[in-house]
């Protein structure tokens, strides 16, 4: 039918991600959508562990195993490249992890936005440095356990989303595993935009969140629910759109059932509340002063 | 055809000739020259490429190599503080076997700050795998920038080719550009056995264990080893096809000398000077030049230095602790010299200061004069 | 040292190898099984419909397999689309969610858009088919003869009035289920081959002792005798039997009621007759014993009632009819309260002593309930039994069974279909060795007594008999995955419209309205191929095949992990551990 469940798979199985990784998950939707036509490039974080040890490897693309903090200009490298060879058709995407995103990686990123080069770059949030043990990063939210903030993270996750528009690339959104199809459909709308296309794709970790390893798909979907991880998608630095309208739940519906969170006072949690209400009412401002505003529902 | 330009420009020339499509670079001083020379051809289509303007040297050096793994020839240029940074990148160029070829303006480290001409900043990375060429001029550096292609080609190791900041960088000088047509027939067209392939898709580089990672540096340790012959004779070609060639080492009036200076880059050109002024004096001093410093051209130099008891090397850099590193370099290959020669250390011209034709007499008589063996590294100033 | 692949061109190491060689399945020590489990709807339902497969296929827009699907267990579905009294939306497990799903409207919906097809349901093949004479071609006898044919029997209905259908056909007004509906359903039924005797009344033109020479007889009859009030006077000529209105406005008799009619009693007929009588041009009051709460007819009929006019009159009974000089009647009611008793179900109504109320009326129609008619069975069939479900052989050979409105159960049309089915399964099985308990306790759907004939075909054919199913409830299912939603509100034609004539009422859904609706059903423990358990593997190990209706799971690199159970919204994927 054309959809992309219908395509191959293209992360195989035998790899070694932790029972009920969300970020495997994750990487398996966004190949599948991008199609064997594509040339990824991965750096060493947990996609480099389920890439596989030699001989063998997960993943059914070209795939290159960069350094760290590069996967965007490794990227925009391969890209330029094909489109001197002429061989535009073939799409590049980049994996990178949270601290290879919001941390280390943050400004080639930024200088590869800049440059606008035509690569379609897939944050994979798992909100710390998993592949190394549970270490804090940018990208880690409020008061969250981690190895290296043992009571609790004292600072507060960037906006990325905010931090791309700020360069005016093509399109920017937010996805994820949560709502399979709505990735999916972003992926295959990415790969028709020339420039450079990111992806913020939250990906819940059974290990580093403390959670048991079912409860990846739900969680994903409590954080969109709960207005802390909103779906939507910029365009351009300035046309927001929102593609799910949330069901506004309390954030405790998605922080309490992770143990990460679950040292939590009262008052921490009326905090974060007060902060996602906060950006959310932000976001709907940006959406509803965007001209052209479009919604899309998502089943 | 035979223009008046900088060392930078006949860099930029040796690029535009060898159809270089992808060029990823980032600013700095004294390397401007060359970036600005190329974005100039770019705008104007002359050079029948696309540049990167990368945010950070880092970030050049990986698009370079995984571009060059997609099928392109690619060229970056820096110095100083940009080539400190992309030092974990030369690693992995280096481990990627990808054919980059690079040009550094040599140029001193911060701190304290300076744009001067000092030769550390590319030493420093001389355990990186790169090959390395040092350039004594503009032209040199022009026809070094051909020949890397062609042997990094070759072998599938990254190339750096070396000129001073300023003295090189700067200096205007006549240089003899090739035609286009000389240089495609000199350069054939870029080939990788290790390109990405759509059709058989590969995991590039992975997690390997121990074994396998030694096998892997084996088999770059004798390409390395390889770039001795090959620069030889690539030199040689060069030379047929070009009129003009450098070898590996150049022994200049070396036949009786008693004490061989050995130098490199400009330093050479202000030797040459000296040795024949002090030959007309009387004095028995040689001048060996090394070009290729990585591989060091180990066997090439004890073979001209067969019989020689002193040898003076002279080093615009210094490792601290460790002395002069071009002398370091130079007493570990005779180390097993029967004729056990007495090897000083010289360091002149750090930081970019003036190495004069006086400052090279001194070094000569102070190496006729003392008998003894002397390991620190004896620095010489100008008046 | 491992000797590694050598190729020529390898100048870095690069994997080419698949991880899939790598069992990563001994990982764990679960693996996920999928479960076969009843949604609460189809345990609900008499019929035992596969409720969950029909609407995932109407939501696909495979209507012809929705329609097959229905007919599977249910020979009606057209008119239990208009009529039924939807047992299966009360327990929808969505209710305790937001709302229903619609899947009566749903059933509605897959017949009218398979109006112009007419698929011919395979009797299974059967090498010893027996001779079954059906009494009575109502919804009951006429779903018994669909059932038997389809077990592969030859069935001859005898059917005592000019045409088939029973109370669909004479009860039933034409506003609720239109005659083309019926008749498309009942050309559908006899197209397997029944032999239809119609205007044949046993007892009359056919005698009791002729059906002896069938291998068993099912004896539906109906009740079609109106109960009378039991008051004196009641017998005038301005009073008439509920049962027989419908039926002579149903016979297509011109039938005048008069300008102010009266209608006695709380039930669907008594609406169906107040209804009638609107469209008839009557000004319509009904009246009560009990009140609104404890009525008996369907809670939509009451409604459309109320909206087409008809007043209602709650806690009187009448007790005295009287006839005017004017040709118009005196009905006396008394005053009735509610005791609520704990022995009973429903309150009692208790005259209030002297309290009276009088009405004029130019018709009292009642509606009071409808008798079984016994005067064709001979007393001593009747002491022995003759008229009960199950089998009572009665000259030694024939054995008899019963069912529908005539036997003791609830009165609606679907159970009707479910008394039917229930008694073609009980006659197939008197000709084998096999106990009927333990067969139904092995084809039944959910605890309520909906049984599945496929069920039985497949045990019958096999014999091996599956384990029935557990039922899905509402806390096993994962709402998070479902989206909150309001269910489409019923379309009525305006009732000043509908008034003029006995066109149907409801409009039905549209196309849109009915794919909206379907995808709201949570298909409680059927898989309806949401894919979720597919996107969600981190193994890529599930495999989904749903033209096949195949689910899969590559068991050599299933880690365990139990993603697919949480994630399955419905309860079809369970974990067990691995020995």
């Amino acid at each position: 039918m054309g959809l992309p469940e219908d395509q191959p798979n293209l992360l195989r199985p035998g790899h070694s991600a932790c029972a009920g990784c969300g970020l495997a998950i994750g990487m398996k939707l966004v190949l599948q959508a991008m199609g064997p036509k594509t040339i990824a490039v991965i750096v060493p974080s947990c996609e480099g562990a389920i890439g596989g040890v030699y001989p063998n490897t997960s993943y059914g693309v070209p795939t290159f195993h960069s350094a760290f903090e590069i996967a965007a200009p490794t990227a925009a490298g391969i890209a330029n490249a094909l489109k001197i060879l002429g061989k535009e058709e073939i799409q590049v995407v980049a994996f990178a992890g949270d601290g290879g995103t919001f941390d280390i990686g943050l400004q080639s990123l930024s200088g590869v936005a800049k440059n606008n080069d035509d690569i379609l770059y897939v944050c994979l949030d798992n909100e710390a440095y998993m592949n190394t043990g549970i270490q804090v990063s940018s990208a880690t939210p409020s008061f969250a356990w981690t190895g290296t903030t043992p009571r609790g993270n004292p600072g507060r996750k960037k906006n990325i989303m905010e931090i791309m528009a700020a360069h005016y690339n093509p399109y920017s959104a937010t996805a994820t595993i949560g709502f399979p199809q709505d990735l999916q459909h972003k992926i295959v709308k990415a790969k028709g935009i020339r420039g450079t296309k990111f992806i913020h794709l939250l990906v819940p970790c059974p290990t580093g969140w403390r959670t048991p390893p079912d409860l990846s798909p739900e969680l994903s979907i409590l954080s969109v629910e709960t207005n802390i991880f909103p779906l939507y998608e910029v365009e351009e630095g300035r046309k927001y759109t929102i593609n799910h309208e949330p069901r506004a739940l309390p954030v405790q519906e998605y922080l309490l059932r992770q143990g990460r969170f679950k040292h939590l006072t009262k008052e921490q949690i009326q905090q974060i509340q007060m902060e996602v209400d906060e950006e959310w009412e932000k976001l709907k401002n940006r959406a509803r002063k965007s001209f052209g505003r479009r919604k899309r529902g998502v089943s | 055809m035979r223009e008046f330009i900088t060392g930078n420009e006949a860099v930029a020339h040796a690029v535009k000739l060898c159809r270089t499509p992808l060029i990823a670079a980032y600013p700095i001083t004294p390397q401007t020259g060359i970036y600005e020379k190329l974005s100039e051809w770019e705008a104007s289509g002359e050079l029948k490429g696309m540049m990167m303007r990368t945010e950070s040297e880092h970030s050049a050096m990986a698009s370079c190599i995984s571009a060059s793994l997609t099928g392109v020839r690619t060229f970056t240029a820096t110095s100083s503080q940009g080539l400190a940074l992309m030092h974990e990148m030369l690693h992995f160029a280096a481990g990627c076997r990808v054919p980059v070829v690079m040009a550094n303006v040599n140029r001193l480290l911060a701190a304290p700050w300076g744009f001067w001409a000092d030769q550390l900043d590319s030493l420093s990375q001389r355990d990186t795998g790169w090959i390395q060429f040092y350039c004594e001029n503009g032209q040199e550096a022009l026809d070094t920038v051909i020949q890397s292609y062609r042997i990094a080609e070759q072998v599938y190791l990254p190339a750096m080719v070396c000129l001073e900041a300023f003295f090189v960088s700067h200096f205007m000088e006549p240089v003899d550009i090739p035609e286009q047509e000389e240089v495609d027939l000199f350069l054939p067209p870029f080939s990788l056995p290790h390109k990405f392939d759509i059709e058989r898709p590969g995991f590039f580089v992975p997690v390997v264990p121990s074994e396998l990672y030694r096998k892997y540096k084996q088999m770059a340790q004798a390409s390395m080893d390889s770039v001795k012959e090959v620069s030889l004779r690539v030199d040689q070609e060069f030379k047929k096809m070009f009129g003009r060639g450098y070898g590996i080492i150049e022994p200049i009036m070396l036949e009786d000398a008693e004490v061989v200076i050995v130098t490199a880059c400009s330093i050479t050109s202000t030797a040459r000077i000296t040795i024949k002024r002090l030959r007309e004096g009387g004095k028995k001093v040689g001048l060996l030049k090394i070009r290729l410093f990585r591989p060091f051209p180990v066997e090439a130099i004890q073979n001209t230095l067969k019989g020689k008891r002193k040898i003076a090397v002279i080093d615009r850099n210094l490792s601290l602790g460790g002395g002069g590193i071009f002398c370091q370099e130079l007493r570990a290959g005779m180390v097993h010299s029967s004729d056990h020669p007495l090897i000083y250390s010289y360091i002149a011209g750090v930081g970019g200061t003036d190495v004069t034709p006086e400052v090279i007499e001194k070094i000569a008589f102070d190496a006729t004069r003392r008998n003894e063996p002397s390991d620190p590294p004896i620095w010489v100033m100008e008046e | 040292m491992k000797v590694y692949a050598e190729s020529p061109e390898l100048v870095i190491p690069i994997s080419f190898e698949s991880t899939e060689v790598i069992e990563t399945g001994k990982w764990g020590f679960q693996k996920p099984h999928t479960t076969s489990m009843t949604a609460p709807c189809e345990e609900a339902c008499p019929a035992g419909i596969p409720i969950a497969t029909f609407i995932y296929l109407a939501g696909e827009g495979k209507f012809r397999e929705a329609l097959e699907a229905i007919l599977k267990e249910n020979p009606f579905p057209g008119v239990c689309g208009r009529v039924c009294f939807h047992p299966c939306e009360s327990v929808c497990n969505r209710n305790r969610y937001d709302e229903a799903v619609s899947v009566n409207p749903l059933e509605r919906y897959v017949f009218d858009a398979t109006m112009d097809l007419s698929p011919k349901p395979n009797p299974a093949p059967n090498t010893d088919p027996k001779e079954i004479a059906i009494v009575g071609a109502g919804p009951a006898g006429l779903s018994c003869a669909y059932f038997l044919a389809l077990l592969g029997h030859k069935v001859t209905l005898f059917e005592a009035r000019k045409e088939p259908g029973g109370v669909l056909r004479w009860g039933i007004p034409d506003y609720r289920l239109p005659k083309q509906v019926l008749k498309k359903e009942i050309q559908r039924i006899l197209g397997l081959g029944i032999e239809l005797k119609t205007g044949v009344r046993v007892g009359k033109d056919l005698s009791i002792e002729a059906l002896s020479q069938f291998d068993a007889v099912f004896l539906s009859p109906g009740a079609s005798r109106g109960i009378p009030l039991g008051i004196e006077d009641e017998n005038l000529k301005k009073i008439w039997r509920g049962i027989d209105f419908l039926n002579r406005i149903n016979s297509g008799k011109q039938v005048r009621p008069g300008k102010v009619v009266v209608v006695i009693g709380g039930g669907n007929t008594a609406m169906d007759v107040a209804r009638s009588a609107r469209r008839l041009g009557s000004s319509v009051t009904v009246a009560y014993r009990r009140t609104k709460k404890e009525m008996p007819a369907i809670e939509d009929e009451i409604e459309e009632a109320e909206q087409e006019g008809v007043r209602f009159e709650f806690l009187i009974q009448p007790v005295k009819i009287k006839l005017l000089k004017n040709r118009k009647i005196r009905i006396k009611f008394q005053r009735m309260r509610l005791r609520k008793s704990n022995q009973e179900k429903r309150p009692r109504p208790i005259p209030i002593k002297g309290s009276f109320v009088m009405m004029e009326a130019d018709r009292l129609i009642t509606a009071v309930g409808e008798g079984v008619d016994l005067s064709w069975i001979p007393q001593a069939l009747i002491e022995k039994e003759f008229l009960k479900p199950m089998s009572s052989s009665w000259n030694g050979k024939t054995k008899v069974f019963a069912g529908g409105d005539a036997i003791d159960q609830h009165r609606s049309v679907v159970t009707a279909i479910s008394s039917g089915k229930r008694a073609a399964i009980s006659i197939d099985l008197s000709f084998t060795e096999m106990n009927p308990e333990e067969v139904f306790s092995k084809i039944r759907v959910g605890s309520k007594g909906a049984l599945s004939i496929e069920a039985y075909l497949r045990g019958r054919e096999s014999g091996i008999w599956e384990e029935p199913k557990g039922v899905v409830f509402y806390d096993q299912i994962n709402t998070l995955f479902f989206a909150p939603s309001k269910r489409v509100k019923k379309r009525r034609i305006d009732p000043g419209m509908s008034l003029r004539g006995f066109s149907e009422v409801h409009s039905g859904l549209s196309s849109e309205e009915a794919e909206r609706s379907a995808l709201r059903c949570f298909s409680c423990g059927t898989c309806n191929y949401c894919y979720n358990c597919y996107f969600f593997c981190p193994e890529g190990a599930v495999t989904l095949d749903p033209v096949n209706r195949i689910r899969t799971v590559d068991f050599q690199h299933c880690k365990g992990c139990g993603t697919c159970v949480k994630a399955c919204p419905r309860n079809v994927v369970e974990m067990r551990r691995e020995e």
